[in-house]
């Protein structure tokens, strides 16, 4: 069934979404002189968890949606959770405003409900495919090389402080 | 493969003298069978078949009966004359007289120059270009300036090209109407109350007015495809791996790629040319030898009666069916017997899965963007927005940069890539993209090429479908498969419906096996020149004796 699942599956998935959240926000200060990581870049990434974590729902409510889901044997698309608008505006980093959260819900809804066709069609065997199977794959050898156009790339940096990207401070003020 | 007769036929038709400088002597620069022969100021006395302008510039170039710079004169001041009402560009180039100059210059001192000298040609502004704006559409890229050529844009400019501007979109091709440019809403020079389709509307809208020669746009589900049926021009969606990607802002990286508009199969294919082949920096392109596209291309007035005999020609049923307007079907029907009488043996062929390609594209095209869209953050480059805090720094930069559509498809993406999801949405789609590469290939076991409308209708008006999300993507179930495939497609403009100050241009497309364009391109050309009775010249610029 393709819609059991556990929420501890839920939570590493979670955990990897938070991991790539990170690796975005680690590049909010980047060392352009090629220094090794510094203590603060350290601090960034700690600290910023639990940033982040502030924005997803406590665990117990996320157990008591995963037992909802494991009791339902529909393989119907409705009984996947229908989106949750805030949520995922939270996980893509997108303030959404009252009013968009509005006028979106139905149409997101809409649509994802149209994408539940593929729940009935029978895929058992099949394999996914990663893109078109034509060529590819031509992995060049993973040597660093300068880019030539450095300036050029330097100064499309909204905030830029030699040498370092600058962004406001990481914490909000509750966590301080 | 073509059938062995359909492939002597073929033989047998006089080669096109290679593409490559020839002696400045007007006998020797005159001999393309591809180039206009007659004086460029009379009218045709009747709808003649397209020709090249890339062959009939470089004739008379080399020809010395013109130069680069008289002649991007002429393309600067049609372009300005019908932008008021087109807004096909986002930026216009202020060094073309300047390049085509230099053009002239190589030409004046006897230099060889390349195939595209003084070739004018749009770009679709989510290719980088490092001289000029590359927005994507979208105000999160406002006045951004890359640090570098996209590869096709390099290739271009090493052959000679000259890039006239960057052409409008729907943000990061996501959209079927190029209203969802955050900028202005290209009008479709057939009826400017109609879009001109999308994304690569303004590509397509500009090729079509003769704003410039040539276009590059990109089709990650038929934005290359679609706008060139809605305005009437030849529009081609190569092999995925065809042609690199690098400097492409990526929207779905398993299906983008970037393609060619032209208004004639040839220079389309000059152009497919010059910009295809392996890049080190797209680790997905292909290391294939590229054919010289255009070399079997031969002229309309020495083609045998049954240039195309024997070749065998899949009609798509599941693309004729309900939902499809009457008067495309018309178009596609006579379409078919036009290829009939040039030989071929026409079939229908059943892909019965052609229906799943539609929720399938749209999952993994939403999912693909919510995470190649993560990198506007509006920290390394675009709008940063003012934030006291660096969570909001993100969340208000993305919020203030993006338009409804591309939110809409981060968060529906973000949603199918949720934990517990990808299985009931994302694999899915990848089993169904399987299914559909094999009956695709099933169908092209048995016939040299298959053929489709390119879009359920020609061009509606500007607004129709822009608060209806799922009316619009609807409109993409002739292109997506093809996408999921990475197969080309060939569109080229076949007949017309009712609508507008006189009719709309419909496009027939034809989709080829991985990595044989050149069939495409072959059958295209020989179906462009024996196609009597249109002309796909817009009322727009109907006045204009140049065109």
């Amino acid at each position: 069934m393709e819609n059991y699942f556990f929420a501890e599956e839920r939570r590493e998935a979670e955990e990897k979404t938070m991991a790539m959240a990170m690796a975005m926000t680690s590049r909010a200060l980047l060392l352009l002189k090629g220094a090794t990581p510094t203590n603060h870049r350290r601090l960034l990434f700690t600290r910023d968890i639990a940033t982040f974590s502030s924005s997803i729902p406590p665990l117990h409510a996320r157990l008591d949606r995963a037992i909802v889901r494991s009791c339902s044997t529909s393989n119907s698309p409705s009984s996947l959770e229908p989106p949750d608008l805030p949520r995922l505006a939270a996980t893509a980093r997108i303030s959404l405003t009252p009013q968009e959260i509005e006028e979106f819900t139905p149409k997101i809804r809409q649509v994802v409900d149209w994408f539940g066709q593929l729940q009935d069609v029978e895929l058992q065997s099949v394999e996914p495919a990663l893109r078109a199977d034509t060529d590819g794959d031509q992995l060049r050898e993973d040597v660093p090389e300068t880019f030539d156009n450095r300036e050029a790339l330097i100064s499309s940096v909204p905030s830029y402080e030699e040498p370092f990207i600058k962004v406001p401070k990481v914490l909000n003020k509750e966590s301080e | 493969m073509l059938s062995a007769t359909a492939h002597s036929q073929l033989c047998r038709l006089r080669p096109l003298p290679a593409l490559k400088p020839r002696p400045l002597t007007a006998a020797a620069a005159s001999s393309s069978p591809l180039a206009d022969q007659s004086p460029p100021s009379t009218p045709p006395p009747r709808p003649s078949p397209p020709r090249s302008q890339i062959l009939t510039l470089r004739r008379s170039l080399l020809a010395r009966e013109t130069t680069a710079v008289q002649l991007a004169e002429s393309y600067l001041a049609r372009l300005r004359l019908v932008e008021p009402r087109l807004n096909s560009f986002l930026h216009v180039s202020d060094s073309v007289l300047r390049e085509a100059q230099a053009v002239d210059d190589r030409i004046g001192r006897g230099e060889d120059v390349g195939p595209l000298a003084g070739v004018l040609v749009g770009v679709k502004d989510n290719i980088c270009t490092a001289d000029m704006p590359s927005t994507g559409g979208s105000r999160i890229l406002e006045d951004y300036r890359p640090p570098f050529d996209a590869t096709a844009v390099r290739k271009v400019r090493e052959l000679g090209g000259i890039v006239v501007g960057k052409t409008n979109l729907d943000e990061f091709g996501m959209g079927s109407t190029t209203e969802g440019s955050a900028y202005k809403v290209t009008a479709n020079p057939w009826d400017i109350s109609r879009v001109p389709g999308g994304s690569s509307g303004g590509s397509a809208a500009a090729v079509s007015a003769r704003q410039c020669m040539v276009a590059l746009g990109s089709d990650t589900g038929g934005s290359v495809r679609q706008p060139s049926s809605f305005c009437g021009v030849v529009g081609l969606k190569p092999t995925y791996g065809r042609v690199s990607r690098y400097g492409l802002m990526a929207y779905a990286s398993s299906l983008d790629v970037i393609g060619c508009f032209g208004s004639s199969v040839a220079d389309t294919a000059i152009l497919l040319n010059a910009i295809s082949g392996h890049d080190r920096y797209d680790a997905t392109s292909s290391k294939r030898e590229v054919p010289d596209f255009i070399s079997q291309f031969t002229a309309s007035n020495i083609l045998e009666d049954k240039p195309l005999e024997g070749m065998r020609v899949g009609l798509i049923r599941e693309t004729l069916g309900s939902g499809v307007d009457s008067g495309v079907v018309s178009v596609i029907n006579a379409a078919a017997s036009h290829l009939e009488e040039l030989g071929c043996i026409v079939k229908e062929v059943s892909l019965p899965s052609f229906s799943l390609g539609l929720p399938a594209y749209y999952i993994l095209a939403s999912s693909e963007s919510s995470s190649n869209l993560s990198r506007y953050d509006g920290v390394r480059y675009g709008s940063q927005a003012v934030a006291d805090e660096l969570s909001s720094l993100y969340g208000v930069s993305r919020a203030e940069g993006f338009g409804s559509e591309v939110k809409r498809r981060i968060l529906m993406g973000t949603y199918a890539l949720s934990a517990g999801y990808y299985d009931a949405y994302y694999k899915r789609a990848q089993q169904v993209r399987t299914i559909i590469q094999k009956s695709f290939k099933a169908a092209l076991d048995e016939n040299d090429i298959l053929i489709s409308p390119a879009a359920p209708s020609a061009a509606y008006k500007i607004g129709e479908k822009k608060n209806d999300p799922l009316a619009m993507y609807a409109g993409d179930i002739m292109t997506v498969n093809v996408n999921l495939a990475g197969l080309p497609a060939l569109v080229l403009p076949s007949g017309f419906v009712d609508g507008g100050p006189s009719g709309l241009p419909v496009g027939l497309q034809m989709i080829g096996a991985a990595f044989d364009e050149e069939k495409l391109l072959k059958v295209g050309h020989i179906f462009e020149q024996t196609l009597r009775g249109h002309r796909f010249v817009p009322p727009i610029i109907e006045d204009d004796n140049t065109c």
